[in-house]
């Protein structure tokens, strides 16, 4: 089922949800890895064509969209009157708005210009009984009601399907600058912290070690550091003299500096934080708030290594997030060890979800880690929208 | 009865049940409702999660309430019940200062938060003109806003989670880090109608290195309105672009010499927080844009006090009014940025055809008005004539894509507007949610969902 408008949408939705059967809606399958795959059998709802710009408002910073456009002809869209939304989602020109959103997707820039949530200013969504239901408007501010539209951000399509999204756009910023440096073993606690303190927040910093065919630069087995700067000619000047004294302050040798490329190598480190290597591999992300990154990505590194597991690892020091790619050999490998390991790790982090791997095992582990403490409201909420059970039923946290 | 359990629950000194103690709080900033049953002052969850199960088992409404400085009736009993009122919870509970993240209590002045942790470099963006009183707690119910939202967005950008007292007296907590639905997002915002906030995680923001403010006089508020306009048009987003017009630049100055030019059609106040690099674009931007829309003048305010004086003004305007008028009724909308000019013409074309003055002090680069239409309480024919001009600004502002309430809420005030917006089955959908969290209806009814809007067809 490939519906072109939003009627159209919530004729097959009400329908289906009549005869009682099961809808699994699919955007551009890029965070598919995300959560638990729909309970079948079910039938594919794919928002592909529901790809229209509704209204470009390029003079009021707003634009409104179609949940099936993918993030990267939005982006086009927008970049021609030089805003952008700050989505940083993995794999662009794939993914959906819609999709990006319905899975709360959230990127490394956001600790600068916020989450994707705090750019929507308006939905219409589809539920599961066919009601179209309009939240929001065009305007930047607007306290009319409960705030619908972020309620969707996140909910995996459980509450509604996001068949338009009314969002905020913002100036482009006009230069971009990548720092790439080894991070040998001794600087990497100083040079993390100098660079997080930084008076000119950086767009991105990272400490990864591994994603060697995805990510740029050489690590040997310290690691590297990777700094993204945005801004002004003048504030990028100054941030590079910054950035530069205080990571030689931390005994970081050399860098090398990408000016040209270094959006697309941006976007290069946000692929890797959903890549797989087929079904050798199961990527989990952690948040480390309020702890030592460093300690986290440590104790990680050697849980995969005890396990006998290979671990790559991408730290956003920005956000004090961690993704922990764990690999083997083959899927057999991989499958004599990794439930095992997923209880393991989880011990360690509790909160940890898994947000991309290909082997058959990964439904069976613990994809979202421990339930929030309002999960039974989180139940009550979706069985007031979807009592049928009709949209992606058991995606979601708990059995959702 | 009822009062007497109170008292059992959470002590003699945490209630009031005298009637000359009750009345005020059947008043908000603008609306009367009606005085409660008992006015509850809780020292913590425990306190409110106890005051909720007694309110349940005598069947009585709670009217959650911070400092009172709602201008919809927000805060204000409708059908009597227990206010709760949060001036005793007002504590900073934990502060982060390297995650620059607080954990607050409901009743903590807005204020005060910026103050107490500006020690620390950090501040608390939102920044209603209310701050001074309102609480935390309060500026969560209604998503509030301020000058500097432009930049900073507004109250939910600014709540990371919350601890929350629902309908049956049990305690839960919202968090943004994790999976789950944003329960946060659906909370603020709901005007204390799903659940009662007990402590609030709050992000905080570092202080600016640098800040520029720059006063530009326009001839008309046509001209300041098309030059707001082509700033947001530009891509240029200062800390925060407000508007005001000759009535109110006026009326600032007699009140607070705050520095306003007050020959001026309508005055601009534009600030610009960040690096000191930066600051030169984005002050060419700014001069080539106004002039470029006919400005008057331009002026760099040159000091601390200079800044801090203009924004005196600016977050005065409200009481500054007095002077001119026994009476003011503050309507706020929002139109897409564009429309600005437009709705702004409405607004003076509804006060013209009533014969009322207006003043215009508002969040322009947000498209947010805040009309103030002058008049004496005691003429019935200058009454009848606000009402109607509100209504004609609301409907103005809806017709050109705008909103019924930008940041003040919906409350009792606006209620019915709701539909001019919304259709029925949108506000079923909101409803959904009310049903989950406040099935009874309990938690600040009469409020938001237009009247009659429960019924079965409604609730679909």
């Amino acid at each position: 089922m490939t519906p072109s408008s939003v009627e159209e949408l919530s004729d097959v939705v009400a329908s289906c949800n009549r005869s009682g059967e099961r809808i699994a809606i699919e955007g551009g399958n890029t965070l598919a890895g995300m959560g638990v795959p729909v309970r079948a059998p079910y039938a594919h709802l794919r928002t592909a064509s529901l790809t229209a710009v509704v209204e470009d408002a390029p003079t009021d910073l707003v634009v409104a969209a179609q949940g099936g456009i993918t993030l990267r002809n939005l982006a086009t869209q927008l970049a021609a009157h030089g805003t952008h939304i700050p989505f940083d989602a993995p794999l662009a020109h794939q993914a959906t708005l819609g999709g990006t959103l319905a899975a709360g997707w959230l990127g490394p820039r956001r600790h600068l210009y916020g989450r994707p949530r705090d750019y929507v200013i308006g939905s219409v969504a589809v539920l599961a009984d066919g009601t179209i239901a309009r939240a929001g408007g065009m305007v930047v501010k607007n306290v009319s009601g409960y705030d619908m539209s972020r309620l969707y951000v996140g909910a995996f399509g459980t509450l509604g399907i996001i068949a338009q999204a009314n969002m905020k756009t913002t100036a482009l910023p006009p230069h971009a600058r990548i720092f790439i440096a080894p991070l040998p073993e001794g600087t990497r606690r100083r040079a993390l912290a100098s660079v997080v303190s930084l008076r000119i927040a950086p767009a991105a910093a990272f400490w990864v070690e591994g994603f060697h065919q995805s990510i740029d630069g050489e690590d040997g087995h310290e690691g590297r550091l990777i700094v993204l700067l945005e801004g002004s000619a003048a504030l990028l000047e100054r941030s590079t003299r910054d950035l530069r004294s205080a990571l030689g302050r931390a005994g970081v040798p050399e860098t090398q500096i990408l000016d040209t490329g270094a959006r697309e190598a941006f976007g290069r480190i946000v692929d890797a934080y959903v890549s797989c290597l087929g079904e050798r591999s199961v990527t989990y992300r952690i948040s480390a708030h309020g702890q030592s990154l460093v300690d986290r990505v440590l104790a990680a590194r050697l849980l995969a290594d005890r396990f006998e597991l290979r671990a790559d690892t991408l730290a956003d020091a920005m956000n004090d997030d961690i993704i922990l790619r764990v690999s083997d050999l083959d899927s057999h490998a991989l499958g004599a060890k990794i439930a095992m390991f997923d209880d393991a790790f989880h011990d360690d982090e509790p909160g940890a979800t898994v947000v991309a791997g290909a082997h058959p095992q990964r439904a069976s582990l613990n994809v979202w880690g421990e339930l929030p403490d309002a999960f039974d409201r989180m139940r009550a909420l979706k069985a007031r929208f979807d009592p049928n059970g009709t949209l992606n039923p058991g995606r979601f946290i708990g059995g959702i | 009865m009822l009062v007497s359990r109170l008292l059992d629950a959470v002590g003699a000194d945490a209630v009031k049940f005298a009637p000359e103690d009750l009345s005020v709080y059947a008043f908000d900033g603008y609306t009367q409702g009606r005085a409660p049953s008992a006015v509850v002052l809780p020292r913590s969850a425990a306190d409110v999660s106890a005051v909720v199960k007694i309110a349940r088992e005598f069947g009585e409404p709670i009217v959650p309430r911070g400092a009172g400085t709602g201008l919809c009736g927000g805060a204000v009993p409708i059908e009597g019940g227990i206010v709760i009122s949060f001036a005793r919870m007002n504590r900073i509970l934990e502060l982060d200062v390297r995650g620059r993240r607080a954990r607050v209590q409901p009743g903590l002045v807005n204020l005060d938060l910026s103050t107490r942790v500006a020690a620390h470099d950090l501040f608390f963006a939102p920044d209603p003109s209310s701050q001074k009183v309102s609480t935390i707690g309060g500026n969560i119910g209604t998503n509030a806003g301020g000058p500097h939202c432009l930049q900073y967005g507004t109250t939910v950008n600014h709540v990371l989670g919350l601890e929350i007292v629902d309908s049956f007296g049990e305690v839960f907590t919202t968090t943004l880090d994790g999976a789950g639905y944003d329960l946060t997002a659906a909370l603020v915002g709901s005007e204390g109608t799903l659940g009662i906030v007990t402590s609030a995680w709050v992000r905080l923001q570092r202080l600016p290195e640098s800040v520029r403010v720059w006063v530009a006089a326009f001839p008309s508020i046509d001209a300041a309105s098309e030059a707001v306009s082509a700033i947001v048009a530009a891509g240029i987003i200062p800390t925060a672009l407000e508007m005001m017009d000759r009535v109110i630049a006026q009326a600032v100055e007699a009140a607070f010499h705050a520095g306003y030019p007050t020959d001026a059609g309508a005055i601009l106040l534009i600030e610009n927080a960040g690096f000191e690099d930066d600051m030169r674009a984005c002050e060419e931007g700014l001069y080539r844009i106004v002039h470029a829309n006919g400005a008057l003048s331009w002026h760099t305010a040159r000091s601390q006090s200079e800044r801090d004086a203009l924004w005196a003004g600016r977050k005065g305007a409200a009481g500054a009014v007095g002077r001119l008028a026994q009476n003011y009724y503050l309507q706020d909308v929002c139109v897409p940025r564009s429309k600005l000019p437009q709705a702004l013409r409405a607004v003076e074309a509804a006060a013209r055809e009533h014969r009322l003055i207006v003043g215009n002090v508002f969040h322009a680069g947000d498209g947010n008005l805040h009309p103030m239409i002058l008049y004496d309480k005691r003429d019935p024919l200058q009454v009848a004539g606000v009402i109607e001009t509100g209504n004609a600004i609301l409907s103005s502002a809806v017709a050109l894509g705008g909103t019924v309430s930008g940041e003040h809420g919906i409350g009792y005030e606006k209620r019915e507007a709701m539909t001019q917006i919304y259709s029925t089955g949108d506000l079923a959908t909101m409803a959904r949610v009310r049903d989950v969290f406040d099935p009874t209806l309990m938690f600040n009814p009469e409020k938001i969902f237009p009247s009659g809007a429960r019924c079965p067809e409604v609730r679909a």
